[in-house]
C-alpha cells in the first residue's frame, strides 16, 4: 500500500503551477497586453493559493491572497504589467516558492518587504491604463525622450564576482553616466550569518535608466563581466510593442533564466533580433502557440547526479559492446559481425553526446580572468599581458566551476608576488610587460590546466627561512626545492611581510592545494630563479570514456590514451641490446625510448619482435616499448581505489571485453618515474 | 551553539576597513557579538572602506536577527558607508528601512 504524503504531493503541483506562473510572468514582459497571459498567471495563483489553505499551507495562503489582489489590478486592466511590476511579481512568486519548499530558512520581514513594492506599484499614479493609451509604463518625466525612453535592467551576478576584483558598484556608476539611472537592490538573496560568505555576492538590482543611449552603450558597461552575471534587458518605451522588431532586442527573461550561461545570450541578441523581425508581421496570430512550440527547443536543465547515471549506464553499455564485438570477431557468422559492429558505432555515438553534455569549453572560465589582471595590473601598476591559450579544451562543467577559485589566487599571486615592477623588470633586462600564460591542454586522461608567469620565480631561501621561523621545520634540515616549495600549500604560510587585499595571509595557495585535491587532481610547482613560476594543474576527466591503445607487456594488458600517441614503430634488435640510455633514430630523429617490461617489473624474456608506441609528452616525444600492440580501445574508465592512490604511473583502470582490467598508463607521469628512476641510477653508480 | 549570556553590552564598533579585503575578519566579529549577546547595537562610525560586501553582511546580521527575534541596531553610519549604500541603491527610507531595526536617538538607518 502506498502512503503518499499530502503536503508532497502539493509542493510537486505548486511546482508545475510556479513554472506556469514564471512562464506567464516573463513572456507578460514581451506581451503585456496578452490578456491569456495574465489570466494564466492569476490562475496558478489562485489555485497555489486554494491548494495551500487546503493543506495546511497557511502562510502561503495569506501571502498568495495578497499577492492575488494585487494582480488582480492587473487583471481587470486597471494597471499594466510593467517591467518592475513583473520583477516584483517574480520576487513574490519566489517567496511563495520558499514558503513551501523551505518555510524555515524564510523571513516574514522579506515578503512584507515584496507585498510594500507590490502595493507601491499597484499604487502609482498614472500606471492606470486609460482606455486606448498603448504606452504601459509609469509615468514618464516631461524631459524622458518620447521615441525611446530608456532601458529596464536586470542584474544579477555570480556569488564569486567580487573575489575576481569585479564591483557591482562600480557597474552602477559607469550605467548612471549614461543617464538618469534608478537602481533599486534586490535583498531576497542575502543569507542568514551563518549561511553566509562574506565575499560572495548575493545582490541583485533593477535598473530603470532614462537614457536615449544605444544597447551597445549598456553592454560596453558590462564587457568584462559578462561571463560572470545575468543580464535582462528590454527597452523602456517599446514593451508594449510586441510585434515591433525593437521587442527582438530584447533578451527574454525566461531565456535568461532558464539557460546557464548567459553572456553567449547576450551575444546573439542580434542575430535573434534580425530573425525576430522578419518574422513579426505574423507574430501577432501566433502568440498563443507560441508557448507550446517553445517547449520543443527549450533548454532543459537536468541534475548532475542524471547525467552522472547516464554516464554509468553508457561505460556499461561500451563494455558489453566490446564483449560482444570480441564474440563476434571469435565466430563465423557475418550477420552477428555487422550487428555488433553497428552497436559499436551506436555505442560511440552515444558515448560522444552523453560526454558531450556534460562538457563545457574551459574558456567560459578563462574569459573572467581577463577583468582580474586588467584590475589588478591597474592597481599594482604592473603592465601585465595576459595569454590565455587551449580555450576549446573541455572539461566537466562541475569541475570548470571549482576550478574558478584556485585560479584567482593563482593568477593574483603571480602577479602581486610574481611580476616584478617595472624598475626591477628594466634592472634585471626584461620587458617592461610582464606576461602571464593560461592554458589548458588535454594530456591523455587529465586536463593540465597551467598558470605561467615570467616574473622573478619563487625565493626558495626566504620560503625556507619563514618555513624555519615558523617551526615547521628544523634549522638546518636537509630538503630538496621541490620539498621547501611545498610549503608555500601550507595553512597560514606566507612570506610577503606585509597584508594587503590582495595577499599575505597565507590562504590562498593552501586553498588552491584543497581545491585541487578535492576534485582528485594534483599540482606540480616548478620555478626558475629570475624567470618565473609555473603552476600546472592535473586534473582527471570524470565520467571519460576515451579512445585507447590496448598493448600487452608480458601477460598484463595496458591501456594508453590514444591521445597521446604519435605513430607505433617496430623496435630492432640493435636497439634491445643498447645499453645505458636507449635511444632510437625515427626518420632522424633520436628518440628515447623506454622499456615497460623493465619499467614495470614484468618477468620473463621480452618477445622478439617488440614494438615501439611514440607518445608526446608536453613539448617531448618518448616511445614506450611494449610485447604487443593489440589496437584501438573504447575506454571507459574506473576511478583505482584510495589504496592505490600512490601509484601515480596508473591514471584508472578499464573493464575489456573478455571481463578482464587492463591498467591505463598515465604517460606524463610513467615518463617522470623513469627519468626519477634514472637519475637515481646515475646518482647511485657516481 | 553557546546561548547568549548578556543582554546589554557597549555597541559594536565596525573597524574602519569593512570591504572585501577585510570582510571575513568583521564577519567573525559581528558573529562573535551575536552568540554572545541578545542585542546588538552596532556602531558603523569609524567605516572608512565599505563595499558590496559590508552591505550584505549588515543586512545578513539585520535579518538574522529579525528571524531570531533578537534586536539589531545599526547606529551612526559613516559618510563612506552612506555613499556605499547609496551607490548600492539604497536611497528611499522605504527600501532600506526594511531590514533594520531604527534607533530613536542618534544617527540610525536609513541615512537621512
Amino acid at each position: 500500500m502506498s502512503s503518499i504524503d499530502p503536503t508532497e504531493v502539493f509542493r510537486q503541483e505548486a511546482a508545475e503551477l510556479f513554472e506556469t506562473l514564471e512562464g506567464a510572468l516573463l513572456d507578460l514582459c514581451q506581451r503585456p497586453d496578452d490578456r491569456e497571459l495574465v489570466d494564466s498567471a492569476f490562475r496558478a495563483l489562485h489555485t497555489i493559493k486554494g491548494s495551500g489553505a487546503m493543506f495546511g499551507f497557511d502562510k502561503v495562503a495569506a501571502f498568495t491572497h495578497e499577492f492575488e489582489t494585487a494582480f488582480e489590478l492587473v487583471r481587470k486592466g486597471e494597471i499594466k504589467p510593467t517591467q518592475a511590476l513583473i520583477s516584483v511579481a517574480l520576487a513574490a512568486k519566489d517567496y511563495i516558492r520558499a514558503l513551501i519548499e523551505a518555510p524555515e530558512s524564510t523571513d516574514s520581514i522579506i515578503g512584507d518587504a515584496i507585498l510594500d513594492d507590490l502595493k507601491q506599484f499597484v499604487a502609482l499614479p498614472g500606471t492606470a491604463a486609460e482606455p486606448g493609451q498603448s504606452a504601459p509604463m509609469p509615468q514618464a518625466p516631461a524631459a524622458r525622450p518620447a521615441a525611446h525612453a530608456g532601458w529596464r535592467l536586470y542584474l544579477e551576478f555570480d556569488s564569486h564576482i567580487l573575489c575576481n576584483g569585479s564591483n557591482p558598484l562600480d557597474l552602477l556608476d559607469d550605467l548612471c553616466k549614461l543617464g538618469s539611472c534608478f537602481a533599486v537592490p534586490v535583498i531576497d538573496g542575502i543569507p542568514m550569518l551563518e549561511e553566509l560568505e562574506p565575499d560572495h555576492c548575493y545582490l541583485k538590482w533593477d535598473v530603470t535608466l532614462h537614457s536615449d543611449c544605444g544597447r551597445a552603450a549598456i553592454d560596453d558597461v558590462f564587457m568584462f563581466v559578462q561571463d560572470e552575471m545575468k543580464l535582462t534587458l528590454a527597452p523602456l518605451a517599446t514593451q508594449a510593442e510586441a510585434a515591433a522588431p525593437e521587442v527582438a532586442l530584447q533578451i527574454e527573461p525566461l531565456e535568461a533564466a532558464t539557460v546557464a550561461e548567459v553572456a553567449p545570450a547576450v551575444e546573439a541578441a542580434p542575430a535573434r533580433a534580425t530573425e525576430a523581425a522578419a518574422k513579426a508581421p505574423a507574430a501577432a496570430e501566433q502568440r498563443r502557440d507560441e508557448p507550446k512550440r517553445n517547449e520543443g527547443i527549450a533548454t532543459v536543465r537536468v541534475q548532475a547526479e542524471r547525467l552522472d547515471e547516464l554516464m554509468d549506464r553508457v561505460g556499461e553499455l561500451v563494455i558489453a559492446q566490446a564483449r560482444l564485438t570480441q564474440l563476434a570477431a571469435a565466430g563465423s557468422d557475418l550477420s552477428i559481425k555487422m550487428i555488433a559492429e553497428e552497436i559499436e558505432r551506436l555505442a560511440a555515438s552515444l558515448r560522444d553526446t552523453t560526454m558531450g553534455a556534460r562538457m563545457v569549453p574551459i574558456g567560459s572560465l578563462f574569459g573572467r580572468f581577463r577583468r582580474l589582471v586588467h584590475d589588478l595590473s591597474r592597481d599594482l601598476a604592473k603592465p601585465v599581458e595576459f595569454v590565455t591559450s587551449g580555450e576549446d579544451t573541455e572539461l566537466d562543467k562541475t569541475m570548470i566551476e571549482c576550478l574558478a577559485d584556485p585560479l584567482v589566487h593563482l593568477i593574483r599571486n603571480a602577479i602581486d608576488h610574481g611580476i616584478e615592477d617595472s624598475p626591477r623588470r628594466a634592472a634585471a633586462g626584461k620587458t617592461e610587460n610582464g606576461r602571464i600564460e593560461l592554458t589548458a591542454v588535454h594530456s591523455g586522461a587529465q586536463v593540465l590546466v597551467t598558470v605561467k608567469d615570467n616574473g622573478g620565480g619563487l625565493n626558495t631561501a626566504r620560503i625556507r627561512a619563514k618555513a624555519e621561523e615558523q617551526g615547521l621545520i628544523a634549522p638546518g634540515a636537509t630538503l630538496s626545492d621541490h620539498e621547501i616549495h611545498q610549503f608555500l600549500f601550507h595553512p597560514g604560510f606566507s612570506t610577503a611581510p606585509t597584508i594587503s587585499a590582495l595577499s599575505g595571509r597565507g590562504v590562498g595557495m593552501d586553498v588552491v592545494k584543497r581545491t585541487i585535491e578535492n576534485m582528485r587532481g594534483t599540482i606540480d610547482l616548478a620555478t626558475r630563479p629570475g624567470q618565473g613560476t609555473t603552476v600546472t594543474l592535473r586534473l582527471p576527466l570524470t565520467l571519460a570514456i576515451i579512445e585507447g591503445l590496448l598493448i600487452r607487456v608480458g601477460g598484463g594488458r595496458y591501456i594508453i590514451p590514444l591521445s597521446a600517441v604519435e605513430e607505433c614503430v617496430e623496435l630492432m634488435p640493435e636497439h634491445q641490446r643498447s645499453r645505458g640510455r636507449n635511444f632510437l633514430n625515427v626518420r632522424g630523429n633520436l628518440v628515447p625510448f623506454l622499456k615497460l617490461r623493465e619499467l614495470l617489473q614484468v618477468p620473463g624474456s621480452p618477445e622478439l619482435h617488440q614494438k615501439t608506441i611514440i607518445i608526446s609528452t608536453g613539448e617531448s616525444r618518448v616511445g614506450l616499448v611494449a610485447d604487443q600492440i593489440i589496437g584501438n580501445h573504447q575506454t571507459v574508465i574506473k576511478s583505482l581505489s584510495k589504496l592505490h592512490s600512490d601509484v601515480t604511473i596508473f591514471s584508472g583502470a578499464a573493464i575489456l571485453g573478455d571481463g578482464t582490467a587492463a591498467l591505463i598508463l598515465d604517460v606524463a607521469q610513467l615518463v617522470a618515474a623513469a627519468q626519477a628512476q634514472s637519475e637515481k641510477q646515475i646518482y647511485e653508480a657516481a | 551553539m553557546a546561548e547568549p549570556t548578556e543582554s546589554r553590552r557597549p555597541p559594536l564598533r565596525l573597524p574602519q576597513d569593512c570591504s572585501i579585503a577585510a570582510i571575513r575578519g568583521v564577519y567573525d566579529l559581528i558573529r562573535d557579538a551575536f552568540s554572545r549577546q541578545d542585542s546588538l547595537e552596532i556602531d558603523c562610525s569609524s567605516v572608512a572602506k565599505a563595499d558590496v560586501t559590508s552591505i550584505q553582511l549588515l543586512l545578513s546580521t539585520a535579518k538574522t536577527g529579525q528571524a531570531r527575534g533578537r534586536q539589531v541596531v545599526l547606529t551612526a553610519f559613516s559618510q563612506s558607508l552612506r555613499n556605499t549604500l547609496r551607490r548600492a541603491g539604497f536611497t528611499s527610507e522605504a527600501m532600506a528601512g526594511h531590514p533594520f531595526n531604527e534607533k530613536k536617538d542618534g544617527e540610525q538607518w536609513p541615512p537621512s
